[in-house]
């Protein structure tokens, strides 16, 4: 068709002989699409970077903790979750793999004079690994130091560069709460910071049996970690330890809990949901922007056949089918559209890639978002541009020339 | 006796208005043969417009026949009309009309766009009929950059690259000092005698008139003998 790649080539010719108009006419779709995309950009991004917080808590990890109902002098106190609870668990549960049980309190780290606040946490062997926790320097503690309730302990980052500075702290020996000495085997890899702003690397690790011996006088835990045989055994793993508990403590049916089973993965959902949602919210904001681009387009489009009235008739008058005039005009509404998108692609994932940067969020461009605009965009572009192609088209020749 | 090039027959034109109508044009019978030059003359008002979009094919007639060239195109669509347009009719405006954005060589080279013909060839024959009306040197020229004869000269090549029949001058010197007018209706009748173009001209100006082979003097919507229209312009 060497007439229309002829049409095409005029409509661009013309174009690029009025870049003020041209311009003007891409702006508002060119911010459209940006928008569009850069919305969608943060929204994922933002998204991603929640669920990877929680992910550090470990996804597939149910957490059993000591629940205290609200004060009720006739209600029996709760039964505080200790090696009982560890032992019927381990003893009657099908779906579970492991079953840790955390000690946790706060506790001063001493070492050379220097002394500042931490927490220590009384922790298993693999409690690492499934953690995914690795230790940058020495090694972890074992089954023997469990077995002997060693003194032996593993320093968080925190802890290491606040005592220790450039100086290397394997070997030495810090005193936990003022009265137990440790020698340090090992110091933990950088963990970061939790959904809560606490800095995870404040910590001290020491086998769970040390802890019980020397820094607690009861034998409770903070919580206990359950990991089920298998990721989809999460909420079956959840009733079996809910039911075991209650029949371990002497719950009547009808009566709450004294203890709370909850997995991190509900958290994730939930804050994963909440961040959907707020995407959504951010891509129609962004839709309707999109829209209002394409308005812009019509606008500038009727103003131009308005002005251009003159050299509609010229071309009537020549021999111009209304065909071909439409033709025309949706030509020069589709290639500024085009133009307009490619430009609004661009900005939208600069500023996306910029934004993400700042905010250190992941950078993230669906290629599907990035598509639908440019699509979006375009089919704006060209609806709106029908009704001043049509209008053109219908302009009767003897007064568009007569008109100067 | 060959076709002539125009044949109308009982040729009427009413505007909807108030009271059953304004009648532009009563019953015009016309004749032009092929090769012709004709001036239509007359008083604003006296239909000349009307009568030159009708013959034009910008218009289309209330009642009565357009016979152009042998076939009668009096009740074409829109897209009819504009392909008889395209290959039978030129057209030269009082003020030019040439696109703004287009370079004479774009300008003269548009009907033949719209018809269809591959760039290359109708480069060819717009750069010819640039030099035939001498502005070879002008042809990457916008209108802006063209004095009034020159965008004549581009306006009267881009009516004749479809090489129609008919060329249709509506006050083609209107807008013209009268030394430059002169050399616009020399050139326009040297190509008419080049190329048998039968030319309509519409005109105010006796002095253009008298170039014409013959003058329709038109009064009220009608055609008058030529006496009775001299006797009416003096009154």
């Amino acid at each position: 068709m060497a007439l229309g790649r002829e049409t095409w080539r005029l409509a661009l010719k013309l174009i690029v002989r009025q870049p003020g108009r041209s311009a003007l006419t891409m702006l508002g779709l060119a911010i459209g699409v940006g928008a569009f995309i850069a919305m969608v950009s943060f929204g994922e991004g933002a998204r991603r970077s929640v669920v990877a917080q929680f992910e550090v808590l470990g996804t597939n990890l149910i957490k059993v903790q000591t629940a205290y109902p609200a004060v009720n002098p006739k209600a029996k106190p709760s039964i505080p979750i200790g090696d009982s609870e560890v032992r019927h668990i381990r003893r009657e549960a099908t779906t579970v793999a492991h079953v840790l049980a955390i000690a946790r309190r706060s506790a001063s780290v001493s070492w050379g004079g220097e002394q500042r606040p931490s927490y220590v946490n009384g922790v298993d062997p693999v409690y690492l690994g499934i953690h995914s926790w690795d230790v940058a320097a020495g090694g972890n503690f074992d089954a023997a130091d469990m077995a002997e309730s060693a003194k032996v302990c593993l320093l968080g980052k925190t802890n290491a560069k606040e005592l220790f500075g450039d100086r290397d702290p394997l070997g030495q020996t810090v005193t936990l709460a003022g009265l137990m000495p440790c020698r340090v085997i090992g110091v933990l890899a950088e963990k970061g910071y939790s959904t809560n702003a606490a800095d995870i690397d404040d910590i001290v690790l020491v086998p769970v049996t040390t802890y019980n011996t020397y820094l607690t006088d009861r034998p409770t835990y903070a919580y206990l970690e359950v990991e089920p045989l298998d990721k989809n055994l999460l909420d079956t793993a959840r009733s079996e330890i809910t039911d075991i508990l209650r029949r371990a403590h002497g719950i009547e049916p009808g009566d709450p809990d004294d203890f709370s089973v909850s997995s991190p993965l509900e958290v994730i959902r939930a804050a994963d949901r909440t961040a959907r949602i707020l995407g959504t919210l951010l891509a129609a904001i962004a839709a309707v922007s999109l829209l209002v681009g394409g308005i812009g387009i019509m606008n500038i489009q009727l103003v131009s056949v308005a002005e251009r009235t003159e050299e509609i008739g010229v071309r009537a008058a020549i021999g111009a089918s209304p065909n071909q005039i439409l033709t025309q005009f949706l030509i020069e509404a589709l290639i500024l559209t085009m133009l307009g998108t490619l430009v609004g692609v661009t900005l939208g994932i600069g500023v996306a890639s910029f934004v993400a940067q700042s905010m250190g969020w992941p950078r993230v461009i669906s290629p599907s978002g990035v598509l639908f605009s440019a699509g979006f965009g375009i089919a704006v572009g060209v609806l709106f541009g029908y009704l001043p192609a049509r209008r053109a088209a219908l302009l009767d020749p003897i007064h568009a020339l007569r008109r100067q | 006796m060959p076709t002539p090039v125009i044949e109308t027959l009982g040729l009427s034109k009413v505007y909807p208005g108030s009271v059953g109508g304004v009648p532009v044009l009563s019953s015009v019978d016309l004749t032009v043969e092929y090769g012709e030059v004709v001036a239509l003359r007359g008083p604003s008002g006296s239909g000349k417009s009307t009568l030159l979009n009708i013959l034009g094919c910008l218009d289309r007639p209330s009642r009565g026949r357009y016979v152009l060239g042998g076939a009668d195109v009096s009740g074409l669509t829109r897209e009819e009309q504009a392909w008889v347009r395209l290959h039978y009719i030129g057209f030269v405006f009082q003020s030019f009309h040439l696109l703004a954005h287009a370079t004479a060589l774009e300008n003269v080279m548009l009907p033949l766009h719209y018809a269809g013909v591959p760039r290359v060839r109708s480069e060819d024959a717009a750069r010819d009929l640039l030099a035939r009306v001498g502005l070879s040197h002008r042809s990457e020229h916008f209108p802006a950059q063209l004095s009034g004869g020159e965008r004549q000269r581009v306006a009267i090549a881009r009516a004749l690259t479809g090489r129609p029949p008919l060329l249709l001058a509506d006050e083609p010197t209107g807008a013209l000092d009268t030394k430059t007018g002169a050399e616009i209706m020399r050139l326009l009748l040297d190509l008419h005698t080049e190329r048998g173009t039968s030319i309509i001209l519409v005109t105010h100006d006796p002095t253009v008139a008298e170039y014409a082979d013959r003058q329709i003097f038109l009064r009220d919507g009608r055609v008058v003998a030529g006496e009775e229209a001299h006797g009416g312009a003096r009154a």
